[in-house]
């Protein structure tokens, strides 16, 4: 198996994995969006909310703001030595006190630890009025995105086959396939077409070179084929900004082996 | 108030919503606006483009 990364920027990543199957993909995607814990809000306590939100929208909009998270030091709440009351081991807590007129953002929210904080000072929350007022006390806690999206590190996290773009001999260099391809990824060079360099990882498998070919009329069968790989996958996966993208991976990775393991100790126990 | 994470795909789009109201009163082309922000799919894209402000009508009669 072999990860190669076509590139990794701070909040997105493109890579292959290699020498897979598919069964390993997506249990790779699975883990990644849903199994990674991240920090979100989960309790709010409201001392005062005169703006137009109803406090429950109030605390649905805190809880989608994207935290930095930082795993040092901290323990999800369910397994956290104070069962579940909430102590400095399991969750930060921030704080908010906002008076109008203004708009109260997401960097109006002062955090315990300066390190677990919200992804970006610029979120709008609500919009106040003069004499409108906003307190209100907040605690996030670690938890994974199969539990709610707002603990999800990822946003788009997917992959596909990798294509392969196989082009026959008695293709003539008609040029049809080229004017079809909706990426255009093909160019007619020398009478022949072939792909443009390190363009075939934008192929999205829909054949219509491939139709264009056989409607050109060169006979039976296309001179153009597009198969896929079935050991290769085009990972695309999105940070939200709450954890970098090699971290979510990494993450992932140790999730299934963590899994697998537990598997191997049930089954030498029975 | 804008949502603050497209619908679909869960990006976090409020944060450009003020800048994208700004440039969209001076008269911008829309299509250029959210390339500018970084909305490169027609999930999020539709998020602000959509997007009804009403919270200066309810404001009033809290």
């Amino acid at each position: 198996m072999k990860l190669e990364f076509k590139d990794l920027l701070i909040d997105q990543t493109r890579f292959i994995l290699s020498d897979s199957s598919p069964a390993f993909a997506n249990s790779l995607r699975r883990a990644m969006t849903s199994e990674v814990l991240t920090f979100a809000i989960e309790d709010v306590r409201v001392y005062d909310n005169s703006s137009a939100l109803f406090d429950e929208m109030l605390a649905h909009r805190l809880g989608l703001i994207p935290i930095v998270t930082e795993y040092a030091g901290y323990t999800p709440r369910d397994v956290c030595s104070c069962d579940g009351a909430g102590c400095s081991q399991c969750s930060v807590t921030f704080t908010m006190s906002v008076e109008g007129p203004r708009m109260v953002a997401s960097g109006d929210l002062i955090s315990q630890d300066p390190v677990i904080k919200p992804v970006s000072d610029d979120i709008p929350i609500v919009k106040l009025e003069s004499g409108q007022k906003v307190v209100i006390e907040a605690r996030a806690i670690l938890n994974a995105g199969n539990e709610h999206v707002k603990w999800q590190p990822t946003t788009i996290c997917g992959y596909k086959n990798y294509p392969v773009i196989r082009i026959d001999d008695n293709c003539d260099g008609c040029g049809h396939c080229v004017e079809a391809c909706p990426k255009g990824i093909l160019a007619v060079v020398d009478g022949t077409v072939c792909v443009k360099d390190g363009m075939d990882t934008e192929c999205s498998l829909c054949r219509l070179c491939e139709q264009a070919c056989l409607n050109s009329g060169i006979g039976e069968k296309p001179a153009i084929h597009i198969d896929m790989d079935p050991k290769r996958f085009l990972f695309t996966m999105e940070s939200c900004g709450s954890l970098p993208p090699a971290t979510i991976i990494k993450e992932g990775l140790q999730f299934l082996k963590n899994q697998s393991d537990n598997l191997l100790e049930t089954l030498e126990d029975l | 108030m804008i949502p603050i994470r497209c619908f679909t795909c869960g990006k976090v789009i409020s944060r450009g919503y003020e800048e994208y109201k700004r440039r969209r009163t001076e008269g911008e082309d829309p299509e250029q606006i959210l390339d500018d922000l970084g909305m490169d799919r027609y999930c999020c894209r539709r998020m602000l483009l959509t997007h009804k402000e009403i919270i200066d009508e309810i404001n009033p009669y809290q």
